[in-house]
């Protein structure tokens, strides 16, 4: 496999597999706590590389998506206490882990190669660069799997949870009263959602993360009614994102991450707009045609 | 590190000033984000902010020819797309039908992204004057110069002015938008205003704490200082003082213990301010609530016991 080739696949895959819990991040109105849990990812690594003295050990990933989670239940335990207005508790947290963070690797860890910027900007060439090779054929970058095995993962949890995480979503108070654990199933999806930026950030950086998460699935809300439909779309919208965003960050030589972020946005203003379009002249359409069907209805009188 | 060494150095004098006039004006200012309930709208804008620095920069560099390195016009910069980013998240809210978070991290996203590509052609260019541009991003206190100094206070002090001069359209229009309204109240003016304000006390923070961590500077003094007051008067000015005071004396902290980055050390000490609010403020916290959960359980108790016995 090409190297670019390799490149592409995974910017394709990363996206994708942010896509898909990405649906329910957005229907949940959890997009901005996302935000949080990219924003603890850099603490959680630094603390599990304390503890393990080993950059490349999958601890790391585990304490990372752990800090993640620490965001998610000490937002919904801010927000329980009553105290608190608005989304402020979701601002609250996030910054004082980062910040410990930084004090433990400027402090504590100096001889440590851990590039802050890198955390928080990534780079989706570095990050394909150890090829995987099979019986002496490159099959393309190793971290092409992993990403490839998240978005399994992903998908599995979706299709087993697929009916409970509809309800919870749409209406948690009814799926409570049902007898359902909707605080096991949130925490459990939140735990995925953890683990996908988690696993993401390498290659697209943690606040870029959330455009692939959140961003495509957005967009997929505005022209669907039906969760399977928006499931669709946002996969194809994350696709055609990955794929505009990488050849135009080949052209001018730039990031991809940051390239594929600028084209969510730019799909989603733009599918806004048409569809804010649509909606305006159908309804133009059925004012201009109400009053001639009246006036035909009277006519046969 | 004595306080005497401390103030006659030129560096932590300037650190020192720097941050609490951070301090000072965004808690003040994040007082209506808090009441508004859009705190994290922050997070949106000091993200956003990078593009602006940035295309003031080349604007400066490869049109007029100049530095590009004056924090007056990297703050202009940074206010124009800062304030473009808030009002984009607010059209998505109220024009499509996304949630107010979702249309945050949309906004939040493709700003950072344009400045991600934005600062990559910045490196890969050779232009002169750009060292250091990246301290704009990521923070440097010790980076304080005496002319940022001068910038951030008149810049600050021209917020504070402005919400002092509207202090009653922001206050009713936090709390009353429609009467507001009604009264013949200019609401997109007023917001623009307000979130102006709330942007100016943003950008002149990033410089000197990092566009990650300027979000803490606006949403923990407010959240701290409403669990003391339930006036707006007292709750902008206490807001301002958990920002001075976290600000200066977290400086001081991180200089006199040598290697600790100042930004950081100061979001730990505002996050522990808010926490010992939280739990022990005498009004409203967990404790008080607590404590009178018991008293009116215990009260309750006895008062069943009591008709138990009567009969």
């Amino acid at each position: 496999m090409s190297y670019v080739l390799g490149v592409m696949l995974l910017a394709c895959v990363t996206a994708l597999a942010c896509a898909l819990p990405g649906a329910f991040v957005v229907l949940r109105k959890n997009s901005m706590i996302v935000d949080g849990i990219a924003h603890a990812v850099l603490p959680g690594i630094i603390v599990g590389f304390a503890l393990t003295k080993d950059l490349n050990s999958p601890i790391l990933i585990l304490g990372a998506a752990l800090a993640g989670l620490v965001v998610v239940l000490g937002n919904e335990w801010l927000s329980d206490t009553g105290l608190l207005a608005g989304d402020a508790p979701q601002g609250l947290i996030f910054p004082a882990l980062f910040a410990g963070g930084i004090i433990m690797v400027s402090t504590d860890m100096q001889h440590v190669h851990l590039d802050t910027n890198a955390v928080l900007i990534g780079d989706l060439n570095l990050a394909a660069f150890p090829a995987m090779i099979l019986n002496g054929v490159n099959i393309g970058p190793e971290y092409l799997y992993v990403m490839l095995g998240v978005l399994i993962l992903n998908a599995a949890f979706i299709a087993a949870f697929y009916s409970k995480l509809k309800l919870t979503t749409f209406d948690r108070q009814f799926a409570t009263v049902l007898g359902m654990r909707t605080r096991v199933l949130n925490t459990a999806f939140m735990f995925l959602v953890s683990m996908t930026v988690v696993a993401a950030f390498k290659a697209v950086g943690a606040i870029l993360v959330v455009s692939l998460l959140v961003v495509p699935a957005a967009t997929a809300k505005l022209i669907s009614n039906r969760l399977d439909h928006m499931l669709a779309l946002s996969a194809v919208f994350s696709v055609v994102g990955a794929l505009a965003g990488f050849w135009i960050a080949y052209a001018l030589n730039t990031g991809t991450s940051a390239a594929m972020a600028v084209i969510y946005g730019i799909l989603f203003t733009l599918v806004a707009i048409v569809e804010k379009g649509i909606t305006r002249w159908r309804r133009g359409h059925k004012a201009a045609s109400g009053p001639n069907e009246l006036v035909t209805v009277r006519a046969k009188r | 590190m004595d306080p005497i060494d401390f103030f006659g150095n030129h560096v932590f004098r300037m650190v020192f000033l720097g941050t609490t006039t951070i301090g000072i004006v965004s808690g003040a200012l994040g007082t209506f984000a808090y009441l508004r309930k859009q705190s994290l709208i922050s997070d949106v804008i000091s993200h956003a902010a990078l593009p602006g620095a940035l295309l003031a920069f080349l604007t400066a560099v490869v049109v007029f020819g100049i530095n590009g390195q004056n924090m007056l016009l990297l703050v202009i910069g940074a206010v124009i797309t800062g304030t473009l980013s808030a009002f984009f998240a607010n059209m998505i809210a109220g024009q499509t039908k996304i949630a107010i978070d979702t249309a945050m991290a949309i906004s939040l996203t493709t700003f950072f992204g344009f400045g991600m590509l934005l600062l990559r052609i910045v490196t890969n260019a050779p232009l002169p004057g750009k060292g250091g541009i990246q301290d704009y991003l990521f923070g440097n206190a010790a980076s304080i110069t005496r002319a940022d100094l001068t910038t951030s206070v008149a810049v600050g002090a021209f917020a504070l002015a402005l919400m002092i001069v509207f202090w009653k359209e922001f206050a009713l229009r936090t709390f009353d938008p429609v009467l507001s309204t009604m009264l013949g109240f200019r609401a997109r003016l007023i917001d623009t205003l307000m979130f102006g304000t709330i942007v100016i006390a943003i950008v002149i923070g990033i410089k000197a704490v990092g566009f990650v961590l300027m979000v803490a500077f606006i949403v923990t003094p407010p959240a701290a200082a409403r669990q003391w007051t339930n006036r707006l008067s007292s709750m902008v000015i206490l807001s301002a003082v958990f920002g001075g005071l976290g600000s200066g004396f977290g400086a001081y902290l991180s200089i006199s213990m040598g290697n600790v980055p100042t930004g950081p050390m100061i979001v730990l000490l505002l996050f522990a301010i808010f926490v010992v609010s939280l739990v022990a403020s005498p009004k409203r916290s967990i404790i008080v609530a607590g404590w009178r959960h018991a008293k009116a359980r215990h009260a309750l108790k006895q008062e069943l016991l009591a008709e138990g016995e009567s009969r």
